[in-house]
């Protein structure tokens, strides 16, 4: 049984309900979904002794307001760390709100997505193919609006003895998104097919994250290189998968990208680095590394 | 050989299984798939099929060696049939008024009216699932009305455009962006949203394998 928890006041710039995504239903065209930096969102629902998948507020960047419509604890972590607690306790942290009082996401110093959590095992939601994650492109769901209510357990009340409304993540866990790490890159399923030289400019030069980049896919910027002239049957891809199309700039599927694609794929970029690429604003740098392992082709 | 496994990032592998462009492409996919449902590996976690490959996504840390899973399908690959017969034929009907009917046709050097006859007339298979939720890629269209994607793809296609994108015919489930070439529409629902939310496979109107064919009906009808 649900009870009503917060009220959107205002949508933002954009938010969706998120868990960690479906599994056994690409073959039907509906892609994975879940949240982009599920690093984050695991976070955000073990401080409150959630599942890692329970389902959370996927934030883009700032402008979001909830007001609370009865005592609730949450949790935040992501791109604005101190949004509620802003220098008491730490980054990425659990508070309590009460009645009536409202949130509002500031405008986080880097990155792009903020998670909201709230305990007693997460928002409650309609699950489409069983995952919260809403896919409107698809005719999944509609796009969350003012008056929205978020609906969750009662258990989402803190009880007088409960010690989760002050927790925060262990510094080492919090991540800078203005210094990503080297995204780490398995070759691809046509990496042969690309030249030398091409595969040389693809791994020297940093690049750039476009502004047309979302939930489906983050396209990149640089010096273009040159991609195989070849139409390919399309074939499964994956969140990750690197696609050159003929205009030689890259684009790397994301949660919500289709389910097949028929450009050739250089790589995949490594399922851990991925929540570091989904945090990269429009404009940041990135720098691709080649991991020479086992699944090298030879 | 007539199958190449290779490492597709850490915790998959990509099956290929067909020479591209193969008509046999779907019946040996669906072998290949069957066979992997009913023997799986340990850890096999998701099966998704391209037109002439198999994602087989696995749990992670339990991804089998290729060679030896080269071994166990090439086994099995070496019996199976190159055809499947279709379990039912569904009847779709489509209006025949697309904004981009005499494109096509002027590209075929057809009258719209004959581009209508001879799509209407085709048997197809659904060849494929992918895209979008549902959304059926359609072998057998008839050479003559293959016709390239638009150079620039529309921002928003209405739910229910029946397309023609290279060599396959298709329909939009939902309003999206898409590039395929508009030449009608169809007044069926495509994905059942209702059965969506009980995670029911039947929410989605078309199956691999089905046989369709499309009935014209006049335009006062969808009103």
């Amino acid at each position: 049984m649900s009870v009503p928890l917060m009220e959107l006041v205002d949508h933002g710039l954009g938010l969706s309900l998120q868990d960690l995504g479906r599994r056994g239903w690409k073959r039907f065209g509906v892609p994975p979904g879940g949240a982009l930096d599920d690093h984050a969102a695991r976070w955000a629902n073990r401080l409150l002794d959630n599942p890692t998948n329970a389902p959370v507020l996927e934030i883009l960047m700032h402008g979001v307001t909830l007001r609370a419509l009865r005592r609730v604890t949450v949790a935040v972590t992501g791109a604005a760390p101190h949004v509620l607690k802003a220098g008491r306790g730490g980054p990425w942290h659990t508070a309590v709100i009460e009645p009536h009082q409202e949130i509002t996401i500031t405008p986080p110093q880097s990155g792009l997505w903020t998670y909201l959590a709230v305990a007693g095992g997460g928002f409650a939601a309609p699950r489409w193919f069983g995952s919260v994650s809403i896919f409107p492109r698809g005719g999944l769901g509609e796009s969350l609006g003012p008056g929205f209510v978020l609906a969750g357990s009662e258990a989402a009340t803190p009880r007088p003895d409960s010690p989760i409304g002050e927790r925060w993540v262990d510094p080492s866990e919090i991540r800078n998104y203005a210094r990503p790490p080297a995204l780490r890159v398995w070759p691809g399923p046509q990496f042969d097919l690309f030249s030398t030289a091409a595969r040389a400019a693809f791994f020297e030069q940093p690049w750039r994250v476009s502004s047309r980049s979302d939930r489906t896919g983050y396209r990149l910027d640089g010096a273009p290189i040159p991609s195989p002239a070849l139409t390919l049957p399309s074939e499964p891809v994956l969140p990750g998968s690197i696609q050159v199309p003929p205009d030689g700039l890259p684009i790397v599927t994301m949660r919500d990208g289709p389910t097949v694609g028929g450009y050739s794929k250089i790589g995949l970029i490594d399922p851990e680095a991925l929540a570091w690429l989904a945090q990269c604003r429009p404009g940041q740098q990135v720098r691709l590394e080649l991991i020479l392992g086992p699944s090298h082709p030879e | 050989m007539d199958i190449r496994i290779d490492p597709f990032g850490p915790d998959a592998l990509l099956v290929r299984h067909t020479p591209q462009g193969h008509e046999a492409a779907f019946a040996r996919g669906l072998a290949l798939q069957r066979h992997l449902e009913q023997h799986p590996p340990v850890g096999l976690a998701e099966i998704t099929p391209g037109f002439t490959t198999l994602l087989l996504e696995f749990t992670p840390g339990t991804r089998p060696d290729p060679r030896w899973l080269s071994v166990v399908l090439g086994a099995a690959f070496r019996g199976i049939k190159s055809t499947v017969a279709p379990e039912r034929t569904l009847e779709i009907p489509v209006i025949y008024d697309g904004p981009d009917l005499p494109a096509v046709a002027a590209k075929a050097r057809l009258s719209v009216r004959e581009v209508i006859a001879l799509h209407a007339a085709g048997n197809y298979r659904v060849a494929l699932l992918g895209f979008a939720p549902g959304f059926p890629y359609l072998s057998g269209l008839d050479r003559r009305l293959h016709t390239p994607r638009l150079e620039t793809p529309r921002t928003s296609v209405p739910t229910g455009s029946v397309a023609i994108g290279g060599e396959h015919t298709g329909i939009y489930p939902a309003a999206t962006a898409g590039g395929w070439n508009l030449i009608g529409r169809t007044p069926l629902n495509i994905v059942d949203t209702t059965l969506a939310r009980s995670a029911d496979p039947k929410a989605f109107l078309f199956q691999p394998g089905d046989a369709v064919r499309f009935v014209a009906i006049p335009q006062e009808a969808s009103t």
